[in-house]
């Protein structure tokens, strides 16, 4: 009697299970269709210009150009260099320029994180781009949602972002970011009103951004440029670094140097 | 925690206008001229972020010197074939390097070769 109870409980749970592992399998395969029918774009992704950054932390192509005199094209394009700014933009570039020295950051941020010789990599999936950095930094880029309300927004560091797939170009939309040159003393001194768009396509080996930067504030009309990266060699895993050995100090004659301990 | 990002060596020639006086610019170091330093590794500091190389070579009047060599990102070290235990305390070396432009004993490094000639890594 026990043992055909247990057969009638054991058929009634395997009776009731089947639709629903039926639906998971069908789930399951829809996901592995929409994995299918993104771009895959694997590896570490150092900005073209920076690749082969040397053991010295220089760019080869800032070598070069010593040799050359000319500066190179393509090279760290989002800090805006040659941007449209208008007085504002001006004002906060000569006012940063004024208190850099010494000055500490605590990572790229966005924009600079996209145009680093920090490896980046893409990870896609259905929902979500995730741009991660060796400094730990990382872009939530939501591709299944709009940009949240205004209400549910503030100024970060790395903004909001959300994303959609045209064809196999990610177009990446960006507000609320913190005015970069804040945080970065290398960065472009927008402000928390610019609206950032990047369209970011492989072309060949390439991964290539166009990127137009409309801001109100510092810009007299949309900056825009291009950023590229290349698979660097000799990156085959993202390496973990801490922060706990920074030896630049200031000297007498107010010059950095190196020091024999941490500098705090 | 405030840290330097190691990316100032990327500041290495003036950007015209808009030239960042990047935190670590490579203002501080002589890129007009090299030095090449041999001499007895005492620690190798895989370390963020700059690695070091501390070593101790001997000037020309006799005396032991130690220099601070610095170095970029353990990041771009690894992509280069480099690792935390390249180098050994013991370890003789040749570092050619930008010297600091204040005169004390350290640089930015260039190459390193081992005491045979050999460029220690890949470095391009």
């Amino acid at each position: 009697m026990k043992t055909a109870l247990a057969a009638i409980i054991a058929l009634g749970v395997s009776l009731g299970a089947a639709p629903a592992l039926a639906e998971h399998h069908e789930a399951d395969n829809d996901r592995v269709e929409q994995f299918a029918q993104l771009p895959y774009w694997p590896g570490y992704w150092v900005a073209e210009n920076q690749a082969g950054t040397t053991i010295g932390g220089i760019a080869p192509a800032i070598l070069a150009a010593r040799e050359t005199g000319e500066f190179p094209t393509n090279f760290m394009n989002l800090r805006g260099a040659n941007a449209p700014w208008n007085e504002e933009g001006l004002r906060r570039l000569e006012e940063a320029r004024a208190i850099n020295a010494g000055r500490k950051a605590t990572g790229w941020g966005f924009p600079m994180m996209m145009n680093a010789a920090t490896p980046l990599q893409f990870t896609i999936t259905p929902e979500q781009v995730l741009i991660v950095n060796a400094y730990g930094e990382v872009r939530y880029v939501y591709t299944d949602r709009e940009m949240p309300d205004e209400f549910d927004l503030w100024p970060t560091v790395r903004g909001t972002s959300v994303g959609r797939w045209e064809g196999d170009t990610l177009v990446i939309e960006t507000i609320m970011v913190r005015s970069p040159i804040e945080y970065f003393h290398g960065a472009p001194p927008f402000s928390e009103e610019a609206h950032y768009e990047e369209r970011i396509r492989m072309e060949g080996d390439r991964l290539v951004s166009d990127v137009t930067v409309t801001d109100p504030v510092t810009l007299t009309e949309p900056f825009v440029t291009q950023v590229s990266w290349i698979r660097d060699e000799g990156f085959d895993r993202m390496i973990e670094i801490d922060w706990d050995n920074d030896r630049t100090g200031v000297d007498e004659n107010g010059v950095n140097t190196i020091e024999m301990e941490v500098v705090e | 925690m405030r840290f330097a990002l190691a990316v100032a060596a990327a500041f290495l020639i003036p950007l015209g206008a808009s030239q960042v006086a990047a935190h670590h610019s490579m203002s501080m170091f002589d890129t007009t001229r090299e030095v090449r330093v041999t001499g007895t590794v005492t620690q190798f500091q895989w370390s963020n972020p700059h690695a070091y190389i501390q070593m101790v070579s001997t000037d020309a009047q006799g005396n032991e010197v130690e220099w601070s060599m610095e170095m970029g990102s353990p990041m771009y070290l690894y992509a280069r074939g480099w690792r935390p235990r390249t180098l050994r305390p013991g370890t003789v070396v040749t570092v050619r390097a930008y010297p600091l432009r204040n005169g004390r004993p350290g640089g930015v490094v260039l190459d390193v070769t081992d005491e045979d000639g050999n460029t220690i890594g890949t470095n391009q």
